[in-house]
């Protein structure tokens, strides 16, 4: 954890991480006996389930709860389902997950091997949504598609080859260790797309790598806050933020370089890719890489690695100042897991529910000139019409310094994601009244 | 099966920086005592006793009023001890205990608690006790009579009394050395400039007290005690001697910089400094007070809200109203 300097006259600068000189390759953990997939699609008991306990799945299949479903989780691996239970995350978001026993002879679903010989788009996003990097597929289709037509309309990929948190690596690593694959990865997404505008946004110090020259580079500086999406797009690409809107909204799609990849890989291999890199920090900061099955829970890679856990400690997927911490180590690989962090109980800073003393650090280090102060006082009185009217709440890019820096240790960072999250919940309970009334 | 540890789950961020209020109000009290000891060995054991009841008491008086009100006591942060400790600088050192009773109450319930307790206080809580106090006791907050057992090597005047009541030929009396290391009566802790100095730039080194507040609080002192001196010197002092005199140096550094009554902003943390040490010298040379620092520090605490909208354009929104798309 990095304190404060004994010298505060200026606000601290955070540096993201760089990926190690000469990394080693990722240790590979062998399939589990059980994985569990994260669907994102509530269990709805009205409703006709198209699957049930004991069903076999193939690598690759495609599994749909209901008939009429357009979400859909694809197996990693062959197997039994075993369980089925609802599954509750942030911000009481409803999903499901699956947990399947997995056998020792793989069976392949080869439907998207019949489908693979040309790229196209709508069969990418019914095949691949759930690969290695998560590519965000449904979103260029719909954009491709103009399904929605006006509500998105993607001209700008950037792949990114930077990591939105300050101690994650593994897009770094992604990106070097398959530099010479990337003129291919975009090659694909062109393909898919049809966009011609493709640029690679990595860190400065990556950027003289003579791999990349001829690719369309975007070089990011390694501060902390300028390699978060809006942030970049903001700075680098010209296009100006504005407030509450996506970067996706205004034209610019991010995809992880691992996502990018895992396409290629996908098409060139006529399968799926469920291999997923994943940085691990353990409780003294020793980094590891490993390469493992999405599904896996992480207690396996964990032990495999000596990773030791105690009670009280803190289990983080993401990086320090942006993660989900997690309660359990049945949590499995998912495919946007890009770091997983175990934090000492020791280590662990209190929140406290002290009022804010006005003293202004958040202010200073505010990398979007919020009035963090006064923000505060209207989301602790629940007023986010309020803060979102008089003190540009949309504006925040959820970095996290606020609450990393606030003197009086006030949880700032997740009174914004809730006054943000109760917001779009009062907009589109507007939407939806004036469509009832009109 | 793995036994299953039960982990802390919680939201981002999951580090901190490590400061808090306890370490923010240490440092604070760390600076002030320079002055305070030098205080302490210029006026002997009285000003020791005023300083330690004017903690004791003002934190006392914290916690009751949190129990009273049912609310946490946060006695352990230091927030009313460096009320205390700031007001009991302010005294002379022969005041009455039952002064500094009063004043710690005013100062910590009147100032602080009733507006809702720490972080919620509209005013300097320390500097609305002293206001109040001196206001009821004006006699007492005399300094030339209060200290008039002691014995001094220097000039044994209020300087700023002095100063009002026969115009500024005495400055002559008073060394500007002298008056900032110490040579000078008044209360316990705002004589000793040079201490009071040190403490600012150590709070300021450390990020504790906002630098801009403190520089524009000087710098509007200077000036408009340069702009009145050069008008006409022969009823206007010198900027230097306003500058080391009175609560000027204690206010520059510790009062006007209270954390939840000055402004956060860049341009509105100017104007608040300038407009301290504007409306300190404008007192002083205009107004009936010899010493202006406690009103001006109530007036710049009182347009503080208003001054403090002035801020920059936050992220994405435009700059100028042709690049709005909507």
């Amino acid at each position: 954890m990095i304190k404060r300097s004994f010298i505060g006259l200026t606000e601290p600068r955070l540096r993201c991480d760089l990926v190690e000189p000469g990394p080693k390759e990722p240790e590979a953990i062998p399939i589990p006996p059980r994985i569990i997939l994260l669907l994102n699609e509530h269990l709805d008991s009205t409703k006709e389930l198209l699957i049930k306990k004991g069903d076999t799945v193939k690598k690759g299949e495609r599994i749909f709860l209901y008939k009429d479903s357009n979400q859909y989780v694809s197996a990693p691996a062959s197997g039994t389902i075993k369980l089925i239970a609802p599954f509750t995350g942030d911000f009481g978001s409803l999903a499901t997950y699956l947990v399947v026993e997995t056998n020792s002879k793989q069976d392949i679903d080869n439907s998207f091997a019949e489908r693979a010989s040309t790229p196209d788009i709508e069969i990418a996003n019914s095949y691949l949504r759930g690969i290695a990097g998560e590519p965000p597929l449904k979103l260029l289709a719909e954009s491709l598609s103009g399904a929605k037509s006006g509500a998105i309309n993607i001209n700008k990929i950037v792949i990114s080859g930077i990591d939105d948190d300050i101690l994650c690596t593994t897009r770094q690593y992604v990106l070097t260790r398959f530099r010479d694959e990337l003129p291919k990865a975009i090659e694909l997404l062109g393909q898919l797309t049809g966009i011609k505008d493709i640029s690679i946004a990595m860190p400065e110090a990556l950027a003289t790598l003579s791999a990349f020259n001829g690719m369309n580079i975007v070089k990011v500086s390694s501060d902390y806050v300028s390699s978060l999406s809006p942030m970049l797009m903001d700075k680098y690409l010209g296009i100006s933020f504005i407030p509450g809107k996506t970067c996706e909204e205004l034209g610019v799609c991010f995809i992880s370089v691992e996502a990018a990849l895992a396409l290629l890989k996908a098409y060139t291999e006529k399968m799926p890719v469920y291999e997923k890199i994943i940085t691990i920090i353990d409780k003294n900061g020793k980094k590891s890489r490993v390469c493992a099955t999405i599904g896996t829970p992480i207690h396996r890679i964990f032990s495999q690695l000596g990773v030791e856990t105690a009670e009280k400690d803190r289990i983080i997927i993401g990086g320090p100042l942006r993660g989900v911490a997690t309660y359990t180590l049945y949590h499995p690989v998912t495919p946007d897991m890009d770091t997983v962090i175990v934090q000492d109980s020791s280590q662990i800073p209190m929140v406290s529910d002290y009022p804010c003393i006005n003293c202004g650090k958040c202010v200073r280090i505010c990398p979007a000139n919020l009035p963090v102060n006064v923000l505060v006082r209207y989301l602790e009185a629940t007023l986010y019409q309020d803060a979102s009217d008089s003190c540009d709440l949309l504006s925040c890019v959820e970095c996290g310094l606020c609450s990393y820096v606030c003197s009086a240790s006030i949880p700032i960072f997740q009174y914004i994601r809730l006054g943000k999250y109760e917001l779009m919940k009062i907009e589109s309970e507007d939407v939806e009244m004036e469509a009832h009334n009109g | 099966m793995v036994k299953q540890n039960k982990f802390t789950v919680s939201h981002a961020p999951f580090w901190h920086d490590g400061d808090s209020i306890k370490a923010m109000n240490i440092n604070i009290m760390a600076a002030l005592l320079p002055a305070t000891l030098f205080g302490i060995v210029q006026f002997g054991m009285p000003a020791l006793g005023v300083i330690c009841l004017s903690i004791a008491s003002a934190m006392a008086w914290e916690a009751l009023f949190s129990f009273i009100s049912k609310r946490p006591i946060i006695i352990h942060d230091y927030n009313a001890a460096v009320i205390g400790m700031v007001f009991g600088m302010m005294l002379p050192a022969t005041i009455p205990w039952w002064v500094v009773i009063i004043g710690t109450f005013v100062s910590v319930i009147v100032g602080q608690q009733i507006f809702g307790g720490i972080g919620s206080n509209p005013f300097n809580p320390a500097v609305i006790g002293i206001a109040i106090t001196s206001l009821s006791w004006k006699s007492l907050f005399d300094f030339d009579s209060a200290l008039v057992n002691y014995q001094f090597d220097f000039t044994a005047l209020d300087p700023l009394g002095a100063l009002k009541h026969q115009g500024p030929q005495i400055v002559d009396m008073f060394s500007l050395s002298s008056l900032l290391m110490g040579g000078q009566v008044g209360a316990i802790g705002s004589i000793f400039g040079l201490g009071i100095i040190l403490g600012g730039i150590y709070l300021i080194i450390r990020g504790y007290i906002r630098w801009e507040i403190s520089v524009a609080y000087v710098a509007g002192i200077i000036l408009t005690a340069w702009i009145f001196n050069i008008t006409d010197p022969s009823k206007y002092a010198s900027p230097m001697f306003h500058l080391f005199t009175g609560y000027t140096l204690l206010g520059a550094f510790f009062l006007a910089t209270e954390t939840s009554s000055s402004p956060v902003n860049l341009i509105p943390m100017l104007i608040y400094g300038a407009m301290g040490g504007f409306m300190t010298i404008l007192i002083r040379n205009i107004g009936v007070y010899p010493d202006g620092t406690i009103y001006a520090i109530l007036l710049i605490n009182l347009i503080n809200p208003l001054i403090d909208k002035i801020r920059p354009k936050a992220f994405g929104k435009c700059k100028r109203s042709k690049q709005c798309v909507k």
